[in-house]
């Protein structure tokens, strides 16, 4: 009696350490591990990834299998950092990828790749309830008292801290445009007036457009592409590019520490370039994203108009700035949350 | 007479009067509480039909999913249950320093919070962590794969065996085992045919508490597991990524599969507490 | 009581086993992850410790955590206890099935209990655009925090207190009420003292949950910072962000705090059973 439950205790043991390892890889099938962020899974998914398996049989005759994870981009890139092995990081922010390189899991220099090792682009924008009730054109219209606005908090969204970049940036740009100079406390008041109205900042993009979705706030600001991902699907989304706003890019980068463990460089590699090819970028763009590549975005032109004002994260002076000055401890951001407290 | 009579009915009908507000108001406050949310769910999950809602169910992610949540489910059962009986006997039958502490801390896992609780084993199991590095080097993966998230699954849920029987054990083990012991029985007859029997009902109830946490274990597992589809969801994930993925139909379908299965199992303990009270 | 024979004859390597493997489980699953995070806040030392628990905006998310599950537990108690008084006292048409029910919210995922509070009481829907015209902000306000955090706790008061009442004595009562004592007092004087000892577990458990509790939250509470930021979302806006050591930290303080309330309700426990028994 006794033995027989000693063994089945170690039996459950062996088990649970066994089934982890279970999945067995048939002979001539490769696996590529992709860790990305939550946004543009239904292009992958649905369009990217089933082309590149049909694409990959038909050039060398090897099935390949594929782990997906999309999850937020910043824990994404965490979890790459603390153990996930994935072959590929496609996220939001530079400067997640850069967190690996900088810890050693990437060595090689991955901007040097086509296009700055970007894969697609959007633009922040601002959506309205139907009809535009409330007379949304700019970022001053935010401003106005009565408007709740709705966007995530950049301390857990990576896609917030675009918007963030896009309402003080504006604010740089704009004064650029009317005095010369960049005026930083105009940009300052504008981001404050902004939070000011701000009813709920959600966990991450993808949720504040649902608690929009919910009936909270009158306007919501979001990327592009997660606007016309929701028109894709039927929803009556209105939305509205304003003049001044930011370029956002989202990188790709191949993981050399992973991909030299699992052997597997040459389907990774093609993977990239496939999804920087044409035919990926079209299909990108037919989920809302800017395409990087330059033909491909001229077939888009009226999807995408481009904003008068646009600019890029370099006018801001660089991710690690904008970390620094934007997102520090005593940066903006947080100068303003303590301000709008004691008013 | 007469007037003493009347005034006892009169203290009767408050009293039931008394008696009826407070169970309308228990049980109004009940139904407005616990069960509206409830059909909330169900109305969700059927709002585009049964095909959808069944579609949704046996999709492959979500069948994957489930078997992982019934999987780390029963690990977790037969580890904590087999530790917690081994912790229980140790500490009330034995003396040794620092026992009040260990008795203590078994509570602590209740006062962590989940996120916080998934990132220590990433500290603890990480490739480069304190533990996680001598695996690394032996090939083997805990976090972001099934051992982690079982690791973090049975912290959450490990008070519940422990805290059901300690008690049980300190007020009524002893005595019988010392009678059976002394009547010749042998170590394990004792506890098989005397502690075991003596703590069955806390144990069951420890039992069905750990399943109903274990499957709806989310937090942790979320930062464990890194959320991988067709691998490490568990079908609290899987309901996450859904959400996400604006799939409502697909979230609320798992979500009420999960709330039935837990439900039934809680049901059975209720049925098995009646029992107790038969007994 | 005094048992050196059968103490004794423990003594053999089985003994040992026992109290390894219990270590072993304890250590590995609870004090080495919690060293671990311990010793990673405290990495910067414990002046930057403290500063990085003392900012202003963890300050306000430790008072609006501890402010709301404090009302949470108050309004748990009242609830929960007239719950458990109705089910167990009194007969009325369905009680059987809402006794199997309440157990309800510990079935469903934290996360879709958050959704569909939202759902039930946000401004789109009826009884939220109702509070709304009133001035009474449901969903990411306070309000909506603590009524997520009843739903998640709400079994553990009334199943605390239900067997208690299940097994009292009603002799007591009866003679109480031979002898003329109101309703009331049979209640205060009698009834109370019973289940006090029960009523402290459940509001303990309902308070370290709420104290965690984070999927729920994380959706109804609307995460302003200084406005509807409690802990558990703080800390994990920290992790997420490049703040490690300061959520590490406060999480460690919290941990802390929650640890010490339940040793001291657990204390208390112990010695008013010890109370009760001498009586």
């Amino acid at each position: 009696m006794k033995k027989m439950w000693i063994i089945l205790c170690i039996l459950v043991f062996v088990l649970i350490f066994c089934k982890g390892e279970k999945v067995t890889e048939e002979s001539g099938e490769v696996t590529i591990t992709l860790g990305a962020y939550t946004v543009p899974k239904e292009a992958y998914e649905k369009e990217v990834i089933p082309a590149f398996k049909k694409f990959w049989l038909d050039k060398t005759g090897q099935s390949v299998r594929f782990e997906e994870s999309y999850i937020a981009s910043g824990a994404q890139s965490r979890a790459i950092a603390s153990g996930f092995e994935a072959d590929i990081a496609a996220l939001s922010l530079e400067q997640d990828v850069e967190r690996l390189r900088d810890i050693g899991l990437i060595t090689h220099d991955w901007k040097s790749r086509k296009y700055n090792g970007f894969v697609t682009r959007s633009v922040v924008v601002i959506a309205y309830r139907v009809g535009n009730p409330k007379n949304i054109r700019n970022w001053q219209d935010l401003t106005r008292e009565g408007v709740e606005v709705l966007y995530p908090n950049p301390k857990t969204s990576g896609g917030a801290m675009w918007d963030v970049n896009a309402i003080y940036g504006a604010g740089l740009k704009l004064s650029l445009g009317e005095k010369g100079i960049q005026d930083k406390d105009f940009a300052f008041q504008l981001l404050k007036s902004v939070q000011r109205n701000v009813k709920v900042m959600d966990r991450s993009g993808r949720a504040s457009v649902t608690t929009f979705e919910n009936g909270i706030g009158d306007v919501l600001i979001t990327y592009e592409n997660e606007v016309l991902l929701r028109r894709k699907e039927g929803r009556n989304m209105e939305y509205v590019i304003p003049e001044a706003t930011i370029l956002i890019e989202n990188p790709i980068a191949v993981i050399d520490q992973n991909v030299d463990k699992h052997g597997n460089r040459p389907a990774v590699e093609a993977f990239v370039d496939y999804v920087l090819s044409v035919d990926s970028q079209r299909n990108f763009a037919r989920y809302g994203f800017r395409p990087v590549n330059a033909e491909v975005a001229a077939e888009f032109q009226e999807q995408f108009p481009t904003p008068m004002l646009l600019f890029d994260i370099a006018f801001l002076g660089g991710w690690d700035r904008v970390q620094n000055e934007i997102f520090g401890t005593e940066g903006v951001w947080a100068k303003i949350i303590e301000e709008l407290v004691y008013e | 007479m007469n007037r003493s009579n009347e005034m006892v009915k009169v203290i009767r009908q408050q009293r039931r009067l008394g008696k009826n507000i407070l169970v309308a108001a228990v049980v109004i406050w009940f139904f407005f509480m616990i069960l509206m949310p409830v059909f909330g769910i169900i109305r969700e999950a059927f709002r585009e039909g049964l095909d959808v809602f069944i579609a949704a169910l046996t999709a492959p992610e979500s069948i994957h999913s489930f078997v992982l949540t019934l999987w780390i489910t029963m690990a977790t059962v037969v580890i904590n249950t087999v530790f917690g009986i081994i912790l229980a006997i140790t500490l009330v039958k034995q003396r040794f320093r620092g026992k009040l502490f260990v008795e203590g801390i078994v509570d602590l896992p209740f006062a962590v919070s989940p996120v916080v609780a998934g990132f220590m084993f990433i500290l603890l199991f990480g490739p480069r962590g304190w533990l996680g590095s001598w695996f690394e080097a032996g090939g083997i993966k805990i976090v972001y794969a099934l051992p982690g998230m079982l690791i973090a699954t049975l912290f959450v849920t490990l008070p519940f065996v422990a805290r059901e029987i300690i008690p049980v054990l300190k007020e009524f083990g002893l005595q019988q085992e010392e009678s059976a012991y002394v009547l010749g029985a042998s170590k394990w007859q004792t506890f098989w045919k005397v502690t075991l029997p003596s703590v069955k009902w806390g144990l069951a109830y420890g039992i069905t508490l750990t399943i109903a946490r274990s499957i709806g274990e989310f937090g942790a597992v979320l930062v464990v597991s890194g959320s991988i589809i067709n691998k490490t969801q568990t079908a609290t994930l899987h309901i996450h990524q859904q959400f996400t993925d604006y799939n409502y139909v697909g979230a609320f379908s798992a979500a009420i599969i999960l709330a039935v299965a837990s439900f039934i199992i809680l049901t059975t303990m209720q049925r098995i507490y009646r029992q107790k009270g038969v007994d | 009581m005094n048992k050196p024979g059968f103490l004794k004859s423990l003594s053999w390597g089985g003994d040992l086993t026992l109290r390894s493997l219990s270590f072993f489980y304890v250590g590995l699953l609870i004090i080495l992850p919690i060293a671990a995070i311990t010793l990673e806040a405290l990495r910067g030392g414990l002046g930057s410790l403290w500063r990085n628990i003392l900012t202003p905006q963890a300050i306000y998310a430790i008072k609006l955590t501890f402010l709301t599950a404090f009302f949470m537990v108050v309004l748990n108690v009242i609830t929960g206890t007239a719950t458990a008084w109705v089910l167990v006292r009194y007969r009325f048409p369905l009680k059987n099935l809402m006794n199997a029910l309440i157990d309800l919210p510990f079935a469903i995922p934290t996360v879709v209990t958050g959704i569909m509070l939202v759902a039930l009481y946000g401004p789109k829907s009826i009884l939220g655009g109702f509070l709304n015209k009133q001035g009474i902000e449901v969903v990411f306000d306070k309000p909506g925090i603590i009524l997520a955090l009843m739903y998640v706790s709400f079994p553990f008061v009334v199943r605390a207190v239900q067997p208690v009442l299940q097994e009292m004595d009603l002799d007591m009562e009866e003679a109480a009420k031979t002898l003329g004592a109101s309703s009331f007092t049979i209640f205060r004087r009698i009834v109370v003292p019973t289940i006090i000892p029960a009523i402290l577990t459940g509001a303990a458990l309902s308070f370290s949950r709420a104290i965690g509790e984070f999927g729920s939250i994380a959706i109804i509470s609307g995460n302003i910072p200084f406005k509807t930021q409690v802990a558990s979302v703080y800390i994990y806006g920290e992790l997420e962000s490049y703040n490690q050591q300061g959520a590490l930290g406060l999480s460690v303080a919290l941990l802390f705090c929650s640890f010490l309330i339940l040793v001291f309700l657990n204390r208390l426990q112990v010695w008013s059973r010890k109370h009760e028994q001498i009586q």
